[in-house]
Order: structure tokens, then sequence, then C-alpha cells
């Protein structure tokens, strides 16, 4: 099956899409929908001659007998999946299995604000939706044009203005394999109003051996004064490929801060991007990636500075063991007029396996001459002193290196909010490690 | 805001043109005009086939778009590819080159008789299509050193040129590298045997003087096993209001443990205050490093409307050492789209990339650079430094640094900021009773330093002067 | 020498400076005194023409010529100079190049021609002796990585090169151990003569027992609210500054 028989049954599947939607065909989404599929159809899957795909070669993964829909429920116990959840706190859960909605393993909320479903959101807040939906994550690229296309599902979080979401938000993605390979394309919607606060928790799970390729794409509005942190854990099966795109529009002295940590997975693009349109915004970005085998993982974020004020920062590390790969983009671009802006990155790579290779492109864009940008970049090894002093105290070498990655890594788990997140974090950072968790603590 | 406009309205002062006759050909390409080049040149039949495999090559190939600069892209058959101050014969003594050609170098500073010249230079000045003067050759000749003007060498040297031309930057490299192997006029060639210390800097001095030309030099540079040498070139226009394409070639080959240090003062004419007229200046300079060689760029780049060029060095052997320090200027409408690509493939290779990007006016500056590093550059190391200055709120400024990894044992290090000039910096100076003009100067200077200094004395001088003319005094 | 009457100054919109008068003459020694935020530093600021302020009202006379209008340079020329309380740092700008600028300026400004270098080099010699500076000094970049010793001590070097007829110390001493305000304030002594006036501005009694005033006065919230001689020092120095507060309440 080549790259073309995928974008021929996308295209077919998007006829069956419009014949179930009925009556839905004619609302101004759907037209939106429409128009991305045009988009999707004329580009096709983006290829390496495209910049931002230099390094990143999709076709060995396009290439697959993709379930593009799930034509059934897939019933499945809490128990099997437990694992996958923070157990330690209480949390408000969207659940999808094999991209549809599980209501039986999900606990949502309409009270005080909506944490529920794409497709709820569209019955209960069209409005928002039609105001909201498409605004973000828009412009060339043609799998967020893909994935406009079938948006249909995934997760609503709304929170009016004032509110604070006491509990974490989970949304859990998870591939059951029954229904052999299969794409899921989900959707996501975030809205803060003024002054709102929430945190969501966001994975992707395989719970079989089959491939399961995933377009997500994400939209988050903050507003005014709002707060929200989101945080991607990326621990799948070796026989995932996830493209994860996340475009974030912030109002006047939001903050939104994304964490992304990957460990597993066979193929991850990430795409994370965010626009400051109001003045005092501020973003943050962490990623720690860790691989290693013939794992790809690519991290592309954009930082575009429209207004002036407004605070970046962003720090991404990665270890790469194996054959693994890493790319690295990360774009800042300061607009004229936005002056006295702040933007700050760095990525830092440790590469370990023979075989393992980094592309990395640390770029600024400057419009703008009162402004504070700066970025570094490093890749090397481990500090040879260190190491022989770990060992000079009768620590073997291998456990050594391992203590040394883990405080790496550490730095960038620091910054996660939540302690037991954090413990999580920690805990998957020493399995894949493996060190004793309870010795590098 | 005031000191910014009067700054950004200064003249260029090298926009003379010489008024001497010249042996033009007709505005156009063909296969014919590259025969008539070739022929105007007494070259060799091989030298006529290589020219003419180049302009097949040529013709298959596409303009490249990928740069971050935007520009009408040149009328190729409304060039003329050859243009040669008259008289044409072989110029023997000082005598014999036009009087108003002396007057030109004059103006510019260059003395072309060597009991004049500082005794630490020696000079190939080249203006359009050819060389016009050489100085300090027979002295040079005696330790065995060859620096001709690249038309002699095809006759006189026909091996060594062989034997190298088009082995860095082959003809298919890129287009305006093969447009430049089919057309190419004059440049300089040096020969550097084994073992010898070249002992007086190697100078080029290139001028673009007939209208409606193009210039397309090539320059070819050998280090034998050992050798040493520094070689600097300069290059100006006069100001005119159409563009002018200048497309050059330059190969530089470091054999084991030779050392080759280049160096550019690069002015050519960036157009006026409005945008219009400057040289589009796309060049392609590589050079390689054998065993323990050490290749050293060293670039100050304050003209031309249009820039793109990344020197080079791939380093091929063991040991071997890359340098790259630029100053890159843009003032008005200019643009610049320039770094290096530093090529690791031996063990222990070195590379540094020290960059200072200085953007003025409307212009936009990019910093572009590569830094690989091939599965058997075992423990090689790069350290990168790209820092951008901007003066006003109408100027851009952006880094494209790309860093691909192919060995673990490598080490790449790569920074880089973006700033203005410090409102306390200006107000500590004026408290001195140091106008904002020479302020300016003054810290542009010492930000530059790390560049600057790499350039020979003579050069060092003049590229101050360039930058204090080309920006003094820059901040409202 | 200076003569300032009545000056108001604010920065975005925030009153600073609330009618200041004081009258230097020449070959005196002032000091003033103020806790923090009370203006001091702004007041030098001001003087030296830093165009961050918004003056309100008031006069600013030096020998008789109003500053106001003059940029920072200009005033300079005429022998004002201001000992930064943080000097800047300028890479890749030696000290000896930033110095040669800013003596040919102020020869230029005078309609001489510039200094030869030899002379130039003699009296850079001459002045680093007074203040026991090291030659290596004169090669690096103009205060990069410099102590705050070796900050304050550049600033008087260039005092003592450019030969104002008014110098202000803005906080000189902040910063520095007991032996480094030794050698600035020997340095400042040795530059004392009936012909120059210096202005001293500090929140510590502690530098001017090194460089004594005559004349001290005691700045708060914007004005000069009290003046006296030397003695006046040190009853700040045992009562502190709570008195103004006090004195404060019963207005």
């Amino acid at each position: 099956m080549s790259m073309d028989s995928l974008k021929d049954r996308l295209q077919s599947s998007f006829i069956v899409f419009e014949n179930e939607l009925k009556e839905e065909t004619r609302s101004p989404l759907h037209s939106i929908r429409r128009q991305a599929m045009k988009r999707f159809e004329a580009q096709g899957f983006p290829s390496v001659k495209l910049e931002d795909w230099k390094y990143t070669n999709l076709k060995p993964i396009v290439k697959g007998d993709y379930t593009v829909f799930a034509d059934r429920e897939q019933g499945l116990e809490f128990s099997e999946i437990k694992r996958f959840f923070l157990n330690e706190l209480d949390t408000y859960k969207i659940v999808f299995v094999d991209g549809r909605y599980s209501s039986w393993l999900s606990s949502t909320t309409h009270q005080n604000y909506d944490i529920c479903t794409f497709s709820a959101g569209l019955r209960r807040h069209r409005s928002v939706i039609d105001a909201y939906f498409s605004k973000a994550a828009w412009g060339e690229r043609s799998l967020v044009a893909l994935n406009t296309a079938f948006a249909r599902e995934g997760a609503f979080v709304r929170i009016p203005a004032g509110k604070v979401v006491e509990k974490p938000i989970e949304v859990m993605h998870i591939s059951t394999g029954s229904i052999g390979d299969s794409m899921n394309q989900p959707r996501g919607l975030i809205v803060l109003e003024e002054g709102a606060e929430a945190t969501l928790i966001e994975r992707h799970q395989n719970l079989g051996n089959a491939r399961v390729l995933t377009n997500s794409v994400t939209e988050v509005f903050a507003g005014a004064g709002s707060h929200f942190h989101y945080l991607k854990i990326q621990n799948d099966s070796p026989t995932t490929a996830l493209i994860d795109h996340t475009s974030i529009v912030q109002e006047r002295d939001s903050r939104v801060d994304v964490g992304t940590f990957v460990f597993g997975g066979r193929f991850v693009r990430n795409e994370l991007e965010f626009k400051l349109e109001g003045p005092g915004a501020n973003a943050g970005m962490i990623g720690l990636s860790l691989v290693d085998a013939d794992q790809f993982v690519d991290h592309h974020t954009g930082v575009d500075h429209v207004a002036p004020h407004c605070q970046s920062d962003e720090l991404y590390k990665g270890v790469y063991d194996g054959k693994s790969q890493g790319v690295f983009n990360g774009r800042i671009m300061v607009r004229p007029g936005a002056q006295k802006t702040n933007a700050f990155q760095q990525n830092h790579n440790v590469l370990l396996g023979e075989k393992a290779t980094v592309d990395t492109k640390p770029q600024l864009e400057i419009f703008a001459d009162d402004v504070k940008c700066s970025h570094g970049c490093t890749i090397g090894q481990l500090d040879e002193d260190a190491l022989f002093y770990l060992r000079s105290r009768g620590i073997p070498a291998h456990e050594a290196q391992a203590l040394l990655l883990y405080a790496f890594g550490e730095e960038i788990i620091a910054k996660v909010p939540l302690p037991e997140l954090r413990q999580r974090l920690s805990r998957l950072m020493a399995r894949k490690l493996n060190v004793d968790f309870e010795l590098s603590l | 805001m005031e000191v910014l406009e009067h700054i950004t309205r200064n003249e260029y002062a090298y926009g003379f043109t010489t008024d001497v006759e010249s042996d033009k050909v007709p505005p156009g390409l063909n296969e014919d005009v590259i025969r008539l080049i070739s022929a105007k040149k007494n070259e060799p039949q091989w030298m006529l086939d290589w020219r003419l495999e180049a302009y097949r090559i040529w013709q298959e190939m596409t303009e490249p778009e990928w740069a971050n600069v935007h520009y009408e892209k040149p009328h190729f058959q409304e060039i003329s590819y050859y243009s040669a101050p008259k008289p044409k014969k072989t110029l023997g003594s000082l005598d014999e080159v036009d009087p108003e050609l002396l007057k030109t170098f004059e103006k510019l500073g260059i003395s072309l008789d060597e009991q004049k010249r500082l005794t630490g230079v020696a000079m190939d000045v080249v203006v359009d299509s050819v060389s016009i003067k050489t100085t300090f050759q027979a002295k040079l000749k005696e330790m065995g050193i060859l620096f001709c003007p690249m038309s002699e060498a095809v006759r006189d040297h026909p091996d060594l040129v062989r034997k190298y031309l088009g082995t860095v930057v082959p003809r298919t490299d890129n287009f305006y590298a093969a447009l430049n192997s089919a057309v190419f006029t004059d440049g300089s060639f040096c020969y550097i045997p084994k073992g010898v210390r070249c002992p007086m800097e190697l100078s080029t001095y290139f001028r673009i003087n007939e209208a409606g030309t193009g210039q397309f030099e090539r320059t070819l540079i050998v280090a034998e096993e050992g050798s040493y040498v520094s070689y600097l070139e300069g290059c100006t226009a006069p100001m005119r209001d159409e563009n002018q394409l200048h497309a050059a070639v330059v190969e530089l080959i470091a054999l084991d443990g030779a050392e080759i240090k280049y160096s550019t003062v690069q002015n050519w004419y960036p157009g006026d205050a409005q945008g219009k007229g400057g040289v589009f200046n796309f060049v392609t300079k590589r050079g390689l490093c054998e065993r323990n060689a050490k290749i050293s760029w060293t670039q100050v780049e304050t003209g031309s409307a249009v820039t793109w060029k990344y020197p080079s060095c791939i380093l091929k052997g063991e040991n071997s050492v890359g340098e790259f320090y630029s100053v890159a200027v843009t003032n008005h409408h200019q643009q610049a789209d320039t770094g290096t690509k530093m090529i690791h493939l031996g063990r222990n290779t070195k590379s540094t990339i020290i960059s200072k990007g200085i953007c003025a006016g409307k212009s936009n500056g990019s910093y572009r650079g590569l830094v690989k590093m091939g599965p058997r550059a075992q423990n090689a190391r790069n350290f990168s430094q790209c820092d951008s200055l901007l003066m006003g709120d109408a100027c851009g400024s952006h880094t494209f640094p790309y860093i691909e990894i192919e060995n673990r044992t490598a080490r790449v290090e790569h920074e880089a900021t973006t700033s203005k000039i410090g409102e306390d910096q200006l107000f500590y100076c004026n408290q001195r009773g140091i106008p904002t003009e020479d302020a300016i100067a003054l810290i542009v200077n010492g930000y530059c330093k790390e560049v600057l200094n790499q350039l020979p004395m003579e050069f060092a001088v003049e590229a101050q002067k360039l930058l204090a003319l080309s920006l003094e005094g820059s901040v409202g | 020498m200076l003569k300032i009457q009545g000056l108001k100054a604010s920065i975005d919109g925030q009153p600073i400076l609330n009618g200041i008068d004081l009258e230097i003459g020449r070959g005196e020694v002032h000091a003033i005194m103020g806790p923090n935020g009370s203006g001091k530093s702004t007041l030098s600021n001001v003087i030296a023409g830093r165009e961050d302020y918004e003056i309100e009202s008031g006069s600013l006379e030096f020998e008789g010529t109003d500053l106001m209008e003059l940029a920072p340079e200009e005033r300079a020329h005429l022998g004002l100079f201001l000992s930064f309380q943080y000097p800047v740092e300028i890479p890749g700008v030696s000290v000896t190049n930033f110095v040669k600028t800013a003596i040919n300026q102020h020869r230029k400004a005078k309609g001489l021609e510039p200094m030869e270098a030899k002379d130039m080099l003699r009296l850079m010699r001459e002045k680093m002796e007074l203040l026991g500076m090291d030659k290596g000094f004169l090669s690096r970049s103009l205060n990069e990585g410099f102590s705050g010793g070796e900050k304050k001590r550049n600033e008087i070097f260039q005092m003592a090169l450019l030969e104002p007829k008014l110098a202000i110390l803005d906080e000189t001493d902040s910063g520095l151990d007991i032996d480094a305000l030794r050698i600035v304030a020997e340095g400042v002594n040795a530059l004392r003569s009936p012909e120059r006036s210096i202005l001293v501005i500090t929140h510590y009694q502690r530098l001017l027992e090194y460089i004594q005033p005559d004349f001290i006065h005691v700045l708060h919230k914007g004005r000069i609210v009290k003046s006296g001689d030397k003695g006046l020092a040190l009853e700040l120095e045992k009562r502190g500054y709570d008195w103004l507060k006090e004195k404060e309440a019963e207005v």
C-alpha cells in the first residue's frame, strides 16, 4: 500500500463520513471540513521536500492498511486500563476507545464548566464551537487539514470566566487492536475564558500489537489572565505512530505551559504552536525525550510573538540510544511591533547509541528591535569526569550513566506542577533507563 | 531617530565609474558566447569543453529560491558576459596600464606601484572580466609560489588547473556555480609549494566598472603539504540604477598540514536608499581540508543589494580545522542570507563559527549555517556563536542554524542572541563626551572585534572604516 | 558653579524630584545623603542629561549655562562628570580605545587637535599609577568582567583623565570593601583642587570619612529636607533615617 492509497482511502471515507452526517453537512462547521478536505486533496501527505519535513520521512508510516473508522464500540473494563491513569488523584476523565467515546470509562461534567466530548460540545454549545473551531489550527499544514476534514470526536473543555477547575482533566485515547491496524484523528477544543484555570493530561495508548496511526489536532484558546497547564505523556507501544498538532492562542496576561514527555512509540511528531496575541502573555514549553532502538521523535515548536511585552521560555532535552533519531525545530518569530519581547529557547541532547542521530534547527526570525531573544543548543555526551567520579565510588558504569541521565531528565520533570504526575514521570524515566527508582530518589 | 536617518542616508563612497574604453561582448548567453570568451583568452580545447559541459548542466537547472531573500531574478540574456578595459594586451609594467584606471585605484586607496605598496601585500587587480595587473609576481616565483590571473594559469599551468578545478565546487553543485563554470572570465590562481610559507599577503581587488555586465570570477587556491598562505579580496562597484550580477566561485584546497586563511572585505554597491540598483552577490565558496589542514574564512560584508553566500569547509582529513568569522551589515533595503557549512567527515575535526549580524534601515539579514557530523567523525567538535544587533524597528534579523549529527562522540555547542545597542551604553558614552554617532561606531566595532581581529592589519583598518561608514550611529 | 532651582522631575508619570534647590560653588565638596528611593540617583542622572526623565519645572545651570537643552555629551564637554553607580559593560571596546575616544571628543569640542598617541599613553600611565592600577587593565574590554572595585576605580581613572570641573560621584562606595573604598577615595582626594567641585551621593556616612565634604544635604522624597556641615553625617550615622519619617509625621 502506498502513500497514495491511504490518501485514496481517506477520500472515499470522507464520502461515507458525509453520508453519516446527514443534515449536519449543511452546517457552517461542515463547510470548514469540506474546505479542509480540498486542501488535503491538493497537498497530500507532506514529503521530505518541505522544509518542515526535511528530516522527517512520513512515507513508511502512511504505508499501512489502516482502518479509518471503527465500526463498533469495543468493550473494555476499567481494570484493563487503570494503570494508565493517575489513580492517586481524583480526576475528570475523557476516554476514547478506538476513536469512539466511552461514557462507561469516563467521568465528565457540565456543572460550572464543560468537560466532555467534542460531540457533546456540538450538541450543547454549538455557538462556542462555531466561534473557535479551526481558528487557531489553520494554515498550510495538510495533516491539520486532514484532521479538520474528519473532525468529529475528541475532548471539549470550556471553562467560563473566573472558574478554576480544581481536579486535573485526563484525556485518554485507547486503541484495542481488535479492529486491526487503525488510524485515529481526535480533535480537541479547549476554551478558557477570562481568568479561568485548568490542568489537562493527555495520553495515547495502544493495548495490542496492531499498528496505530494517530493524527491528532488540539486547539487551545486562553482568554485574558487565564492559566492552562497541558501535559502530554507519550509512552506508547512500538507499533504506534503519533502526529500531534497543538495550536494555542493567548490573550492578554494569560499563561500556558505545555510539557511533552516522550518515552515510547515508534514514530512521534509533535507540532506545538503558540500565538501570543495579547500583551503580557506568557508561554512555557518543556520537553523530554528518552528514546532507544529504532524510535523516531520529532519536536517542531513555534512561538509567534504578535503582541508586545510577551515572554516565551522553552527547554527541551533529549537522550538518544540505540539507532534512534531525534529532530528538533524550534522557531521563534517576533513580529513588527512586538517590542519588549523576551524569547528564550534551549535544546540539549545526549547521543548514546552508536547509530543514533540528531538533527536540530533552532531558528529566530526577528522583526522588532527592542527585544531579548536567544537560543542555545548542545549535542554531546555525559560528563566524563562525573562518570569517573561515580565509578570511583564503586557504582558500575551502566548505573553511573543511568544516574547521570536521570539527573539530566529530572531538570525537566521538576517543572511539572502536580507532585503525583512528577512521580509518575520519574518512574517512567527510571524504568526506561533501567535504574532503581527508589535509589534514584 | 534623526541620527538614524542621517546615517542611513550615508552615500556610497566608491560609486564612481571610470571612463576607459572597453572591449565588451554583446549581451546574451549561448554556446557561441562561451566559445568567444574561451577564444579571447586563448584557452586550450579542454577548457572550452569543460565550459560547454557546464553550460549544458546549467541549462537543466532552475534558479534556487530557498534563501530568505526576495529580488527580481536576473535576465540572463541581457547580461554581457565579457568586458575588458582596452587596450587589451599583456601588461609588463605599470606604464602600460591605462592612466584612467590608475586613477580609479588611487581613488580606492590602492596603489599598483610595487614601490609604493605596503611590502607585505602582493596584489592582483580584476576589472570587469579581466585581470589588469598582478604585482610582486617575480618575487613570489623565486619561492615557487604561483600567483597569477586565472586565465594565465589555464595557459601556463594547465596540469595544476586541470587537476583541481571543479574538485571542491563541481559544475553540478548549484545553479550559479554551473553558470560561473560556463562563463567565468578571470580571478586569481594561487599555488603554494610543499612546505613553503608565503611571505606576503596575496590580494585580489575586484571592481565591476562597465554597465550591463556581470562579473563571474573564479579563484582557485592550492596549498601543498605543510604550506601556508593568507589571501585577501576586496570588492567595489560603481553606483548604477540597474542590478548587476556577481556570481563567483572560490575553491580552496589545503593538503596535509597546510593552512589557508581567506579574508574578504566585500563592499559591492548596495543600491540606493530606496533599494534601487546594487549588486546581486551570489557566490559559492568552499574549501577542502586534508589531514591536519586548516582553512579559515573571515568576511566583512557591507555591500551588495542581495547576497547569498556560505563559505564552507569540508573537513575530510583527521584533525583538520575549519573556521568562519563573519560580520554582515545590512542597511536600507539590503538583503543578506549568509553563513557557513562545516562538514565534518574525519576524526577529531574541529570547527568554530563566529557570526555577527547588524541590521539597520529596512534591511533583512539572515544567518544560515549547517554543522554536519558524519558517522566517521569521531570526537568532532563545533562551537557556534551567532549574534544579531538590530538598529531601528523596520529591519529584520533571522537565524537558521541546521545541525545534523550522526556520531555519538561528536560535541556541538550553538548559541545565538538578538539584541539592540543598550540605552545604558549610549548614555554612558555620551556622559564621557562621546556623541551618539561615535558611540555607536565604537560599540559596533567592539561587538565585531572577535571577527575584525582575524583580519590582516591592512584590511582590519579598512573594515573598521567601512563599518563606521555604513552604520556609525543608528539608534534614535 | 552648579545652580539648581525648584527642580521637579518624574518618570512614567511618577514624581521623583519634588523641588530641589542646590547651589555648589567652585572648589566645594558637597554630599547628598538619603535613604533608598529618596531620588539621589535620579538627581545625578537628571544633571547629566539622561532622557528617561520628564523635567516638570525648575532650572539647571552650570557656570551660567542653561543645561536643560544640552545633550549629555555637550554637558560632559562643559566639564560635568558622572561617576556611575553601575558602570555599563561594553564588550570588545578596550579601556584604551574608549578613553582615547572620550578625550579626543572633549578636545574636539574645545577646538583642539586629537592628542598624539604617545602623549595619550603617557597620560594614561600617569593616572594609572595614581590609582595603583595594573597595566593589563588598559587592554581589557570596558567594565566587562570587572570586579566592583575595578569598575569604580575605572570611573575615577576616567575622571582623572577628563579633568572635569564638577564631578558627581553616584554611590561610588556601593559594593566596595574597605580596601577598595580607601583606594578609590584616595584617588578622588588627589583630584581635589580649588578649581574642582565634587558632589558625593551616598547612602552611608562611611565614604565621607575618606572624602570630607564641606556641606551635607539630606534628601527625602525628592526634596532636600536638611542641610548642614559634616557634623550632620555623624548625626545621621547615629540616628539613621527613621527620624525623617517622624519629622514627616509631625508635619
